[in-house]
C-alpha cells in the first residue's frame, strides 16, 4: 500500500509537468497579453514591460524559467497585473477563504445528500422518495447564480439576518450564504448517486442473506448496505471536493468573499499569466491528491481492491 | 403437530406486465427432522416458495395463505415475530455462494454477528464458535482462515461457509435453495454429502429446493413436484422414482441422462414452462402433456391421495397414463 502511494505520488510529478506545459501553451495561444489595453501603450513602453517580465524571450525559455522558479524556490512569480503582489501572496490570501467555505459546503453537501439518498432508497417509491428526488432535481437545476441572489433577497433584504457580502476573516454570518449557495447542486448530485447505488445494493443477494440472519433492517443497512453503496459516491466526492475548496467564481463575486475562484477568472480575462498558472497548478495538484485519497478509500471499503 | 404447516400458499408479483402468479395454492406439512425435496424447472416457483416462508420476497411480491412454524403464523409476519425466528429457528442456504456472502466483510465478522445478535455472545466467544462450525463443515485450517474475506475462498468453500453460517444457532429447519447449482459437479457431490451428514448429526428438518432429481434421490425422504406454482405430485422418494404418478414427473425422470442409454437421443419435455402472467385456468402442464384432454385446459382436479402417503393432481387416472 505504501509503495503504491509512493508510486502514485511519483507519477504526479510528470503529470503536473504535462499540465504546466499544456496550460502554458494554451494560455499563450490566446490572443492578447497582460499589457494589451484599450488604449495601446507606446511601443517602447510595451517592449520595456515585456522585457521586464521576460515576455520577449522565446516560449520554451519562459516555460523553463517558470518551472525552474517553482522547483528551486517554490516561487510562482509576480502577478503581471497587480504590480506589488506575487502569485504566492494572492493564493495565500484567497485560498484559505475558499478552503473554509468550500470544506463547510462539502460537509453540508455530504451530510444532507447521503442522508437524503439513503432514506429515499429505503422508502423507494414512497412520498419521501418522491420528495427527495424532487428536492434534488430542484437543487440540481437551480444554478448558483440564481441561488445566490435568492439567498440575498431572503436573508439580507427581507429577514435582515445576514450581511449581503464580505468575509471579515470568516465570521460565521459571512459564511452561511456562500456555503448554501455552493453546496446545493453538489448535495443534489450526491443524493441522486447515493439513492441509485443504495437501491442497487439493497437488491443484492448478500443483503437478502443479511435479512435472513434475522437482523433488524437498521442493522442490515448500517452494517451491510451503507459501505458498498458509498463506493460510487466516493468516486464522485474526490473531484467534487477539489472543485468546492477551490471555490466558485459566482460565490466569490456575489458575496465579495475575496476567494480564489474570482482570482482564477480575473487572471484569465486579464491574461495575468502567472496567477492563472498558479491557480491551475493548485487545482491540478489537489485533483491528483484527492484522486489518490479516493483510491485509498476504495481499497479500505472493498477488500477485493489491493494495490 | 407438524413443525411446518403450509396451507394454500400463494405468491404473486406486481410487474409492469401485470400480476405474475409464481406460487398457486401450495400446501404441505413437514415433521421435525424430516427431509423434503421440492423439485421443478426454473420458473416453477420453488425459490419464491422458500422466500415467502422466510419473509424475504422482493418488495413487489405478495404472499397469501398460511405458514405456521411450531404452531405460530409466520407468513407476512412483522419483524418482531419473524426476525427472532430467522437464523435461530429457520435458516437458509442460498443458491449462489459467490454473491450471497457479503464481499465487504470478513467471514469472521459476518458469521459472528449472527451469534452476537441472537445469543448476545461476546465477539471473541462468537468467533471461536464460528471456527468450530467451520471445522464441522470441513474447511481446512478454519482458525487461520476465519479472518479472510469471501473472495479469498473457492466457490465450494464459500458454500461451506454459507452452510456453517446457517447452522450457527442450530436451527430446527434448514431451507437449502439450490445449494449446489452454482458449483461444479465434483464439488456438488461433496456439498450434498456434507449437508446429508449435518442433517443427520443436527437432526434438523430440511427442505431442499432443486431442479436436479438426482440430488433429491440421495438426500430426501419425501418429494414435492412443483409445476407452474402448483403441486403436481407428492410422494416418498422411492416410489416416486419407481413409479411416477404424474405425466410431468415422468417427463422429468426421462430427461435425466443415463449411462446405459449410450448413443440414444436424450428425451426432453417439449415446450417450456407457462408464462405466469396469464395463469392457465386448468392444469398448467396441459399444453405440454401427452395425455391432456379438453378438460385439462379447463380445470385441474385437486391434489388427492391415491395410495397411502402418495398424492397427485391430474385429471387422468393412473392407469390412463401408463
Amino acid at each position: 500500500m505504501l509503495s503504491y502511494i509512493a508510486k502514485r505520488l511519483a507519477i504526479a510529478v510528470p503529470t503536473l509537468l504535462l499540465l504546466i506545459i499544456i496550460s502554458f501553451l494554451l494560455m499563450h495561444a490566446a490572443p492578447g497579453g497582460p499589457f494589451t489595453q484599450e488604449r495601446a501603450l507606446p511601443p517602447q513602453v510595451l517592449a520595456n514591460l515585456e522585457a521586464k517580465y521576460g515576455l520577449d524571450q522565446p516560449l520554451w525559455r519562459q516555460m523553463a524559467t517558470y518551472v525552474w522558479g517553482i522547483v528551486s524556490d517554490f516561487d510562482f512569480g509576480p502577478s503581471f497585473i497587480y504590480k506589488d503582489r506575487t502569485v504566492n501572496e494572492i493564493i495565500a490570501q484567497g485560498f484559505p477563504v475558499t478552503l473554509t467555505y468550500g470544506s463547510l459546503s462539502f460537509v453540508l453537501a455530504v451530510a444532507v445528500g447521503v442522508t437524503l439518498g439513503v432514506f429515499a432508497a429505503i422508502w423507494h417509491n414512497s412520498w419521501l422518495d418522491y420528495l427527495a428526488v424532487g428536492i434534488s432535481i430542484g437543487a440540481q437545476v437551480l444554478p448558483n447564480f440564481v441561488m445566490a441572489p435568492i439567498l440575498v433577497l431572503v436573508f439580507t433584504l427581507w429577514l435582515r439576518w445576514l450581511p449581503g457580502g464580505g468575509w471579515e476573516g470568516g465570521a460565521w454570518q459571512y459564511i452561511v450564504m456562500p456555503v448554501i449557495a455552493l453546496s446545493t447542486s453538489f448535495m443534489a448530485s450526491i443524493a441522486r448517486i447515493t439513492r441509485s447505488s443504495m437501491l442497487e445494493v439493497l437488491n443484492s443477494n448478500h443483503i437478502r442473506t443479511a435479512r435472513a440472519k434475522g437482523l433488524p433492517e437498521r442493522k442490515v443497512i448500517l452494517r451491510h448496505a451503507l459501505k458498498p453503496a458509498m463506493l460510487p459516491v466516493i468516486s464522485y466526492l474526490g473531484p467534487a471536493f477539489v472543485t468546492m475548496i477551490t471555490g466558485s467564481v459566482v460565490v466569490d463575486i456575489y458575496f465579495s468573499t475575496g476567494g480564489i475562484g474570482k482570482s482564477f477568472v480575473d487572471s484569465a480575462l486579464n491574461r495575468d499569466y502567472a496567477v492563472m498558472m498558479g491557480v491551475t497548478i493548485l487545482v491540478g495538484a489537489l485533483t491528483i491528491l484527492f484522486n489518490l485519497v479516493v483510491d485509498i478509500l476504495y481499497a479500505w471499503i472493498d477488500p477485493k481492491i489491493r494495490y | 403437530m407438524a413443525l411446518l404447516e403450509i396451507r394454500d400458499l400463494g405468491v404473486s408479483f406486481d410487474t409492469n406486465d401485470g400480476v405474475v402468479n409464481a406460487v398457486n395454492g401450495v400446501s404441505l406439512d413437514l415433521a421435525r427432522g424430516q427431509t423434503l425435496g421440492i423439485v421443478g424447472e426454473s420458473g416453477s416457483g420453488k425459490s419464491q416458495l422458500a422466500f415467502a416462508i422466510m419473509g424475504l420476497l422482493a418488495k413487489n411480491g405478495h404472499a397469501r395463505g398460511s405458514v405456521r412454524f411450531d404452531g405460530q403464523e409466520i407468513l407476512n409476519a412483522p419483524p418482531a415475530i419473524i426476525n427472532p425466528i430467522r437464523a435461530m429457528k429457520i435458516a437458509m442456504v442460498f443458491q449462489d455462494p459467490m454473491t450471497s456472502l457479503n464481499p465487504y466483510m470478513r467471514v469472521s465478522d459476518q458469521m459472528a454477528e449472527v451469534l452476537v445478535h441472537h445469543k448476545g455472545m461476546a465477539k471473541s466467544e462468537a468467533v471461536a464458535e464460528c471456527v468450530r462450525m467451520l471445522d464441522a463443515v470441513k474447511i481446512p485450517d478454519a482458525k487461520g482462515r476465519v479472518g479472510l474475506y469471501p473472495h479469498e475462498f473457492s466457490g465450494g468453500m464459500r458454500q461451506r461457509v454459507m452452510i456453517a453460517m446457517s447452522l450457527l444457532c442450530r436451527p430446527e429447519l434448514l431451507i437449502a435453495d439450490e445449494p449446489t447449482t452454482a458449483l461444479d459437479v465434483t464439488v456438488q457431490a461433496q456439498i450434498m454429502a456434507l449437508l446429508a451428514d449435518l442433517q443427520r448429526d443436527f437432526g434438523m428438518a430440511t427442505i431442499l429446493i432443486t431442479h436436479d432429481l438426482g440430488v433429491v434421490a440421495g438426500f430426501c425422504e419425501e418429494v414435492l413436484v412443483l409445476y407452474g406454482g402448483q403441486v403436481m405430485e407428492k410422494s416418498p422418494v422411492d416410489p416416486l422414482f419407481g413409479a411416477p404418478s404424474h405425466p410431468y414427473t415422468r417427463g422429468l425422470l426421462r430427461a435425466i441422462p443415463r449411462v446405459d442409454q449410450h448413443g440414444e437421443d436424450l428425451d426432453s419435455i417439449p415446450g417450456s414452462p407457462p408464462n405466469m402472467t396469464r395463469a392457465p385456468k386448468g392444469c398448467p402442464f396441459a399444453p405440454r402433456c401427452d395425455f391432456a384432454g379438453e378438460d385439462c385446459h379447463d380445470h385441474l382436479d385437486p391434489l388427492t391421495e391415491f395410495t397411502p402417503g402418495r398424492w397427485r393432481a391430474c385429471n387422468r387416472k393412473l392407469e390412463e397414463i401408463a
